[in-house]
């Protein structure tokens, strides 16, 4: 049986056929895009149906994110959110919480359903919008039901008296700890390393942990992706994470895959010791696929810290306050693991943040395109913060993707040039335009939970560069509307190796759409995040999206 | 408490045979943590450490807290009943951060922070264009510092950076190098070691802001202090590097983040709760 789909218009992202109005699937399959004329030598001798649910709508190619974490997600979620900003998610929005007196309001009235079996954790307190946090004003609210409040930053948390009882912290225990404030319930950096210590048997029990992927999906699905890649598998517990997505997400209703990259460095010591033998071992994890997660030939190396704390690797001038930035292993040791995995083959996938850190990638790809050329070798680099015209020139020469996290325009550039690192490099972070203009692959992706997982968003970011005041940051680095669609379609299909079967519209690809409500390509760009996902169709199969 | 001991020093400048002597000098057990990013078991295995006292770290999550590692390593420790810990920092390491754990997790004391730097390798890396400055830190960061494969122009280089080492002829014990209960023993001249029975020693170890005004007025007022050396970090969130003794008192900012870690040298008794008027 074959079930056309008629729409308002279909974007195909296919250059050859870029506009269509019905799209013909069989089973998992695309026959054929065109019109209900165009298709009747496949109409005509086959049983089929037109199916009109979607005829005041636009199609585009199911989204992509190419890179997010699913386990963090699962740590995250299953904790009730308080927040500044308004959160959108399929069980309701978060709405925003913006004054001391509202967020204890909104406490106390959530209190009533612990979040991790007897304790009640919440996540986006924020200082300036919420005011100071201690044990005596948890305490006012409620000492005995254990409450933890987890600051938006992640780098502080605070409890109440219920909460340090049930956990065993005595103020003998943390007696001259610097960074614990045991009479105002607070841990900070290394101090919250104590608490969350503390807190892990709940935070990562299974069950939550499986409740938080369970939510995930949905998120996905609202987000309206139908692939996604879980860009370091091996975070936490390599086998935790592999088994419980295993369990969820292959079903008949899961509407997406998962593409699963290993974290080379972290599967060091699950594989035995050496670097040899972690690729020995990821070189069999394709072994373990099914059809809906997937390991490839790819992997995940790491060079600089990350952007939102501040430590990416920067070239001259560095900070404006003068601090390091910080490396996760040193430059030999990134070039040994690089030559070893590239030697073997693999598509090789960098997180690099500052224009240093992309330098050390760049040397060494370059370094290794000398021993061993290879063409079309998938070589990623992933977030992509700071970095120069001159190494988008280079990076382009070499044959490197570009997955960049457009989302740091919107957040961090106004910060990132009043105290960071100064106006000039601050607007041209995710130097996305400079990308498109030299001919680099480049995508973009949300690393979920750094940004929202929703691709319409990072694409309305890379768009319009507008960031949380409103000012545009180096307009000349935006994309157009039609790059943008490029960018979490196509281009993230590439990314991902995945591009002779999903990305684009076309005859001979799965059937994955992702159904919208407005022409992305149409209404002002200003606009973009804002429309409405109706459904999404995955392997042929549709999954509305229910409206609460 | 458990003293913790740092030993930084990029790749390849001898820390683990440098554990490894500190190792079979000691009497008592001692627990090692291994804290690299590449063959992690191959460097953990280098360490003779008999029991299973040493235990290697892997690199959590890098956007927040959540695998706490080092944090899980140093309660297993505390469960071990070792006479003290040694950290070894991974090559490309920022000492003074691993250095908080001394001053923050609860059951632990810093020791102090000692470098180990290859002469032979010192001009290159300092020069290196992707890790001049961490190598730099590392050395500026060191209470002390170890310079072993060196010439002299190597010790010339060290001087130029105001660094306090000691060359491997030099060490009589490794141990003297660090524990010295929980004074870094280089913050002060062999001399003044040798002088130690008439003077004390305390430390100040706090996360609240210091006036840097108020702190040099009192340390001219007290004059039963020797010396003091160490960090502070000032109202506007800056932490600064001190150094003082009888004939100066000398501030000079630093670009490590770092919570107050200060060691007074004093004749008297020093009530630190008599400090209260330092803090803004
Ligand atoms: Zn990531």
């Amino acid at each position: 049986m074959i079930k056309v789909y008629k729409a308002k218009s279909i974007i195909t992202m296919n250059p050859s056929l870029p506009r269509t109005e019905a799209v013909a699937v069989r089973d998992s399959l695309i026959l054929e895009t065109g019109s209900l004329d165009s298709m009747k030598p496949w109409l005509e001798n086959n049983d089929y149906e037109i199916d009109e649910q979607f005829r005041d709508s636009i199609i585009v190619p199911g989204l992509i994110d190419p890179h997010l974490h699913p386990s963090m997600a699962a740590v995250l979620l299953p904790t009730f959110f308080i927040t500044a900003m308004e959160w959108r998610f399929p069980w309701g929005d978060t709405p925003a919480t913006t004054s001391p007196e509202d967020y204890d309001k909104r406490l106390k009235e959530a209190l009533t359903n612990p979040t991790h079996k007897d304790i009640f954790i919440t996540w986006g307190h924020h200082d300036l919008w919420h005011g100071p946090m201690s044990r005596s004003r948890l305490n006012k609210i409620e000492s005995n039901k254990p409450i933890v409040v987890w600051n938006r930053s992640f780098h502080e948390l605070c409890m109440n008296d219920g909460a340090l009882d049930y956990l065993g912290i005595t103020e003998d225990d943390v007696k001259g700890a610097s960074q614990i404030d045991f009479e105002r319930g607070r841990f900070f950096e290394l101090g919250l390393g104590y608490a969350v210590q503390k807190l892990n048997p709940y935070i990562l029990d299974p069950e939550i942990f499986k409740e938080g992927l369970l939510k995930l999906k949905e998120v996905v699905h609202f987000g309206g992706q139908t692939t996604i890649a879980d860009m370091a598998v091996g975070l936490f517990n390599f086998d935790n994470e592999f088994d419980t997505q295993l369990e969820l997400y292959e079903n008949e209703d899961n509407p997406f895959r998962v593409e699963l990259i290993a974290h080379a460095t972290a599967l060091i010591q699950y594989a035995g010791g050496s670097n040899l033998e972690a690729e020995k071992l990821i070189a069999k994890l394709p072994e373990r696929n099914t059809h809906k997660l997937n390991f490839r030939k790819r992997v995940k190396l790491f060079t600089d810290g990350a952007f939102f704390a501040q430590v990416a690797q920067l070239m001259e001038p560095g900070y404006i306050d003068g601090h390091e930035g910080e490396w996760l292993s040193t430059p030999e040791q990134f070039e040994e693991v690089a030559r070893i995995y590239w030697n073997q083959g693999y598509a090789i996938h960098v997180h690099v943040t500052g224009d240093l850190g992309l330098e050390l990638a760049l040397d060494t790809l370059e370094k290794l395109q000398f021993e061993k050329p290879r063409f079309n070798h998938g070589f990623t680099l992933e977030h992509f913060g700071l970095s120069t015209p001159e190494q988008v020139y280079r990076l382009s020469k070499l044959g490197a993707n570009v997955s960049a996290n457009a989302y740091y325009v919107h957040e961090l550039s106004d910060l990132y040039a009043n105290h960071t690192v100064g106006s000039e490099r601050a607007s041209s972070m995710s130097r996305i335009g400079s990308c498109f203009r030299e001919g680099v692959t480049t995508g973009l992706h949300s690393d979920f939970t750094m940004a929202p997982a929703q691709p319409l968003m990072s694409m309305w970011v890379a768009v319009n560069r507008v960031n949380e005041k409103g000012n545009v940051m180096s307009p000349e680095e935006r994309i157009t509307p039609q790059q943008g669609l490029e960018a979490i379609t196509i281009n993230a299909a590439r990314i991902l190796g995945l591009d002779h079967e999903i990305g684009t519209v076309r005859a001979g690809k799965k059937a994955d759409f992702t159904v919208l409500n407005k022409d992305p390509l149409e209404i002002d760009p200003m606009e973009i995040k804002d429309i409405e996902i109706i459904a999404t169709v995955f392997e042929g199969k549709v999954f509305p999206i229910n409206k609460k | 408490m458990i003293p913790l001991t740092i030993i930084s020093g990029y790749l390849g400048s001898g820390k683990t045979t440098l554990i490894n002597q500190l190792l079979r000098e000691a009497k008592n057990p001692i627990g090692v943590l291994v804290n690299d990013f590449g063959d992690l078991q191959v460097d953990a295995k280098l360490i003779e450490n008999k029991d299973s006292l040493t235990l290697s770290l892997t690199n959590g999550c890098v956007c927040c807290n959540l695998n706490e590692d080092l944090g899980s390593s140093l309660e297993q420790m505390k469960e071990k009943d070792v006479e003290a810990v040694v950290i070894e920092a991974s090559g490309v390491a920022l000492p003074i951060k691993l250095a908080n754990y001394g001053l923050t997790w609860p059951g632990y004391s810093l020791s102090g922070i000692l470098s180990v730097v290859q002469g032979e390798s010192l001009i290159n890396l300092l020069s290196d264009k992707f890790v001049s400055k961490t190598v730099r830190a590392q050395i500026e960061q060191a209470d002390q510092i170890l310079l072993n494969r060196f010439q002299d122009k190597d010790k010339e280089i060290l001087s130029r950076l105001n660094a306090d080492y000691i060359t491997e002829k030099e060490v009589k014990s490794y141990w003297d190098l660090i524990f010295e209960e929980i004074t870094p023993v280089n913050c002060f001249t062999e001399q003044e070691l040798d002088q130690h029975s008439t003077f004390q020693s305390s430390v100040l170890s706090t996360d609240k802001v210091i006036n840097r005004n108020r702190l040099e007025r009192y340390l001219i007022k007290n004059s039963s202090i020797e010396r003091a050396k160490g960090w502070i970090r000032d109202e506007g969130g800056k932490t600064w590097l001190l150094q003082m003794n009888k004939s100066e008192c000398n501030f000079s900012i630093s670009s490590y983040e770092t919570n107050t870690r200060l060691v007074f040298i004093h004749t008297q008794d020093l009530d630190l709760n008599s400090l209260d008027p330092i803090y803004s």
